[in-house]
């Protein structure tokens, strides 16, 4: 089966920095992939070459088997959400939809037909003439996605959609998101949520211009080698850095009143061991998607180092 | 289908946003007016009155009757009648005068024997536009009083004063401003517009969506070329309205320049805003590169053929040259249309460089 | 203790719309205190006049011994303020950002200062690249370190960490920490409930108005009242519908692949959520009772049903 989204090589440098670093990544028809990675680690240079905005030093792109920096009908079936503002600020919703759908060429009729729907959906429906840049935070975002979602690409990227926004919010993009991929929509979505990147079918790790790792979410949990533990103390806030300096310790993390640890597959006992002089003591628990995250960078920077 | 549809998805949109910021209508429509009413009244060149002190030595009928003729036309004004040129440079330098006139003795006696009879006029050329003008008027008065009615061979005389006998300063400014006005306003405006769209990240957007780059270039010039239009219009109208500026040729040829004018100055902005990306230089790349050479190079305030030669091929290349030459052929000569020909092929060349030269350096990337 | 930051029926009006609502609160001295809310609920409105930017219509607020309509001045010299759209000048190296805001604030013994930022920062490193080159989360702390330079009493950081990876969002949240050791009152708003749990008390907004002001504990314990579920290893979305329609059951909110289920006391208990779910065809869900979070309070108080999120 042809990948719907291929990128071989991806290699591209600003100056002396190299931002992509040579990514191999296929996506394949109705998939949702998230891009998961530090800041800097180079997601939104990836998304910009695979919408075709900036060109790669080296490696190759293809969306629906075509060069999306020299195919124009590649720009028909392609949704793009930067990270930044990138909407008419002093044009209104409607206004901004209206201009997004003439340059897609829709139909007054399929026009009024997907607005209504997306409108009703992200409840922007009673604001439709206020100006974007009146909009808060939450509903711009809304509003980006629909821009994008208008014209019913296949492929959709989206570069931190939910950055700035209110859980209530981010929750609705992310039911509408969703609702586009069950109807065959690929989507790329990079995020610094963990919950949202647990959400996506695969994810990929990103961390200076490489991927680390790839796969299921649930999988790549299970793969990490080494053990979560939550410490219980009579003031787990005070422990906080002293755990932290723990050798042995990789990650660490409020939780509640409690701490939430990663410890080096093997030497619980040890940790256990030090804890003891000051009155804590760990339980085993479930690793999570940001513990995996943590630990991947720390053994990336490891390796670096 | 498409193509229009896209092209007009974005002229409708910058209409929008004209309509929304009143700011670019009051630049593109107000300024001009404003800065023509500003320069027309304000930044006169005519000095009206000039003293002059009068040393007749000669004190005949022929020196009087010089004078009177001399002093005729309200222009030049006799501030005193002095015996002794010396008297003359003491009030110049307490600045009383801006000139005299001296008639030697035997001035009459010189004219019955048919002789050469010259006389003086001296001028304080420290301030060299008044000194000129001084000079000018003095010629013209003797020109057309004495010398001319003693039947002597007639003395050359200016293009420009033939028609604009009154030498007046508003006929020959309108021209001018109007092209300088509408090279600033139409530069400037695009050149914002493009520049907006990189700073905003909206470009980001835009070239995400499957609008081609010439249609993201016409699309932008067309709302901005009927802005243009209108301001050439207005800034006629309004030399008409105040100053009585008239129109003397074909309408017809001086709207196929204006908006071929308007259209490369567009361009032109264009291009800058292209090259630029950023609102602040943009404006900057945009005032000097049509404000200077439309002011300084057009011929508007100086005449080109009293430029050094290099200065003049220069002018070769500064659109605002054709159109001013346009502007002033129809409005004051009413040279017909066959002669200006020569101008729309220019104006028409300079467009057409732009909008390419913009579009191919228009590179779809945003690093 | 004492008090740093005193507010009284402070009131915001932007012609017919009211940005904050008689809001009343006050801060102790070293107190990281959390401001949360939807996007527009009037969070930013709150800082900004809190730090002398904008006038309030109605209300009284003192921020460090000063009244901010009278002193605002006074006010700005007491407190750091950072937004997420701090203005940092881009093209120019770190220290220079630095050694520029400790000009414009007139610090003695400027050079001294700037060292000792950098040093507290961790950008010794970074002091000579370039900040439009830093990734985000460097930023950001640089950012603070400018807010610092003065030493204020009190800092207002508006989302500091929006957009930036856990990772560095850890890094940041140990800075504040022990910002607050040493005295500093950090007054902060977020939109990640995680962090909102390192904060000693938060406020919550609603339109406006303060809706909740407490410990997150007790936010936890007064807000989100009967007991919640997290159901785990089923289909999120199909699972979301059948356990919405459940007697009994309050809220569903997904979290991840997971799902959190509020029940009213005395309502289902999880064998009961179990069947529901097997009977609708969807088994082998692993459901555990858990203490709720901060974000499970967020949902329950801004209830999109009724809009406010939107508006």
């Amino acid at each position: 089966m042809n990948a719907t989204v291929l990128l071989e090589g991806l290699v591209r440098r600003f100056g002396k920095t190299t931002a992509v670093d040579g990514i191999d990544l296929e996506l394949s028809h109705g998939e949702l992939f998230g891009l998961v990675g530090p800041d800097g680690a180079g997601k939104t240079t990836t998304v910009r070459m695979l919408a075709g905005l900036i060109a790669p030093d080296g490696g190759r792109v293809r969306v629906l088997g075509e060069d999306p920096l020299t195919s124009a009908s590649v720009r028909d079936v392609l949704g793009l959400m930067p990270q930044e503002y990138s909407l008419y600020l002093d044009l209104s919703i409607r206004e901004n939809l209206q201009f997004f759908g003439r340059l897609y060429g829709l139909g007054r009729a399929e026009w009024a037909r997907r607005v209504e729907r997306l409108m009703r959906i992200t409840r922007l429906e009673p604001f439709m003439d206020r100006r974007a840049g009146a909009l808060s935070g939450g509903m711009y975002k809304k509003l980006a996605l629909s821009c994008a979602l208008l014209h019913e690409p296949k492929v959709l990227l989206l570069d931190e959609p939910t950055n700035g926004v209110d859980p209530v919010s981010r929750r609705e993009l992310w039911d509408l998101i969703h609702e586009f991929v069950q109807g065959g929509m690929t989507v790329l979505v990079c995020t610094p949520y963990m919950d949202e990147a647990e959400r996506c079918h695969r994810v990929g790790l990103l961390h200076r211009g490489r991927l680390i790792a790839t796969g299921e979410p649930a999988a790549l949990i299970r793969d990490i080698e080494h053990e979560t533990y939550t410490v219980h103390a009579g003031a787990g806030a005070e422990l906080f850095d002293e755990v932290f300096a723990f050798e042995d310790v990789l990650a660490a993390s409020p939780a509640g009143s409690e701490l939430r640890i990663v410890v080096r597959g093997g030497r619980a006992s040890e940790v256990q061991r030090r804890l003891d002089a000051l009155g804590g003591r760990l339980e085993a628990c479930e690793p999570t998607f940001e513990d995996l995250f943590l630990v991947r960078i720390k053994d990336a920077e490891g390796m670096a180092a | 289908m498409k193509i229009w549809g896209r092209i007009y998805a974005l002229a409708f949109k910058e209409v929008l946003q004209i309509r929304r910021d009143p700011r670019t209508l009051v630049l593109a429509l107000v300024m001009p007016v404003l800065l023509l009413l500003l320069f027309g009244y304000g930044v006169s060149f005519d000095i009206d009155a000039i003293p002059m002190s009068v040393v007749d030595q000669d004190r005949t009928s022929s020196s009087r009757r010089l004078l009177r003729r001399f002093f005729a036309s309200g222009e030049l004004r006799p501030s005193g009648t002095l015996s002794d040129p010396d008297e003359a440079y003491a009030r110049f330098r307490t600045g009383q005068d801006l000139g005299a006139v001296v008639i030697p003795a035997g001035f009459q006696a010189r004219l019955r024997e048919r002789r050469p009879a010259p006389i003086q006029i001296l001028v304080d050329a420290a301030d060299g536009v008044t000194a000129e003008q001084t000079l000018g008027k003095a010629e013209s008065s003797l020109k057309a009083g004495a010398v001319v009615r003693r039947s002597r061979p007639p003395v050359e005389v200016r293009t420009y004063t033939m028609f604009n006998p009154e030498l007046r300063s508003a006929l020959f400014l309108v021209p001018g401003l109007a092209a300088y006005v509408v090279a600033l306003v139409s530069v400037l405006l695009t050149a914002l517009t493009v520049a907006r769209e990189w700073e905003l990240g909206s470009m980001q957007q835009l070239f995400a969506t499957p609008i081609r780059r010439g249609e993201i270039v016409i699309g932008k010039l067309l709302p901005y070329l009927a802005l243009g239009l209108v301001a050439v219009a207005l800034v006629i109208g309004s030399g008409a309205l105040f100053f009585g500026v008239p129109m003397r040729g074909a309408p017809g040829i001086l709207m196929l320049n204006s908006f071929l004018f308007v259209l490369g100055m567009l361009g032109q902005g264009l291009l800058i805003s292209v090259l630029t990306k950023n609102q602040m230089v943009a404006t900057q790349a945009a005032a000097m590169t049509s404000l200077l050479p439309s002011l300084l190079l057009s011929g508007f305030m100086f005449p080109i053929e009293n430029m050094p030669k290099i200065l003049q091929m220069i002018t070769v290349i500064i659109p605002a040259r054709y159109f001013i030459d346009t502007l002033r052929a129809v409005l004051l000569r009413g040279t017909p249309a066959s002669h200006l020909w020569g101008d729309t092929v220019a104006l028409a060349a300079f467009a057409l460089a732009m909008i390419v030269l913009s579009t191919a350096r228009f590179q779809r990337r945003i690093a | 203790m004492n008090t740093v930051i005193e507010v009284r029926d402070l009131t915001r009006r932007f012609g017919d719309f009211v940005a904050v609502d008689r809001v009343s609160f006050h801060v102790e001295k070293g107190e990281i205190f959390g401001y949360l809310g939807a996007n527009g609920a009037g969070k930013s409105t709150t800082i900004r006049m809190l730090c002398g930017l904008l006038a309030p219509t109605e209300g009284v607020a003192m921020v460090a011994g000063h009244d901010i309509r009278d002193d605002a001045r006074k006010v700005r010299a007491a407190i750091g303020y950072m937004s997420q759209k701090f203005s940092l000048y881009l093209d120019l190296p770190v220290r220079a950002n630095l050694e520029f805001y400790a000009g414009a604030y007139e610090i003695e013994s400027p050079r001294k200062r700037v060292q000792e930022i950098l040093e507290l920062l961790d950008l010794e490193v970074h002091r000579d690249q370039i900040t439009g080159a830093l990734p985000g989360g460097t930023r950001q702390r640089l950012g603070l370190g400018c807010a610092l330079l003065h030493r204020p009493e009190i800092v207002f950081l508006d989302e500091p960490t929006a957009g930036v990876d856990p990772a560095s969002r850890r890094d940041f949240w140990r800075l504040i920490r022990s910002l607050s050791r040493e005295g500093t009152t950090v007054f902060v708003t977020t939109h990640y409930m995680d962090e909102a749990e390192y904060c000693q008390r938060i406020g919550l907004m609603v339109d406006g108005r303060l809706a909740a002001l407490d410990t997150p504990r007790a936010l936890k314990r007064d807000l989100v009242p009967g007991r919640m579920f997290r159901v785990s290893n089923v289909d999120e979305r199909a699972s979301r519908a059948v356990l919405s329609g459940m007697s009994g059951v309050v809220d569903v909110q997904p979290f991840g692949t997971r799902l959190h289920v509020r029940v009213r006391p005395g309502g289902p208990e999880a064998p009961d959520l179990g069947k529901q779910l097997s009977q609708a065809g969807l088994s082998g869900a692993e459901i555990e009772e858990i203490e709720p979070t901060l974000e499970d309070v967020f949902l329950a108080v801004v209830d999109p049903t009724k809009g406010s999120a939107a508006a």
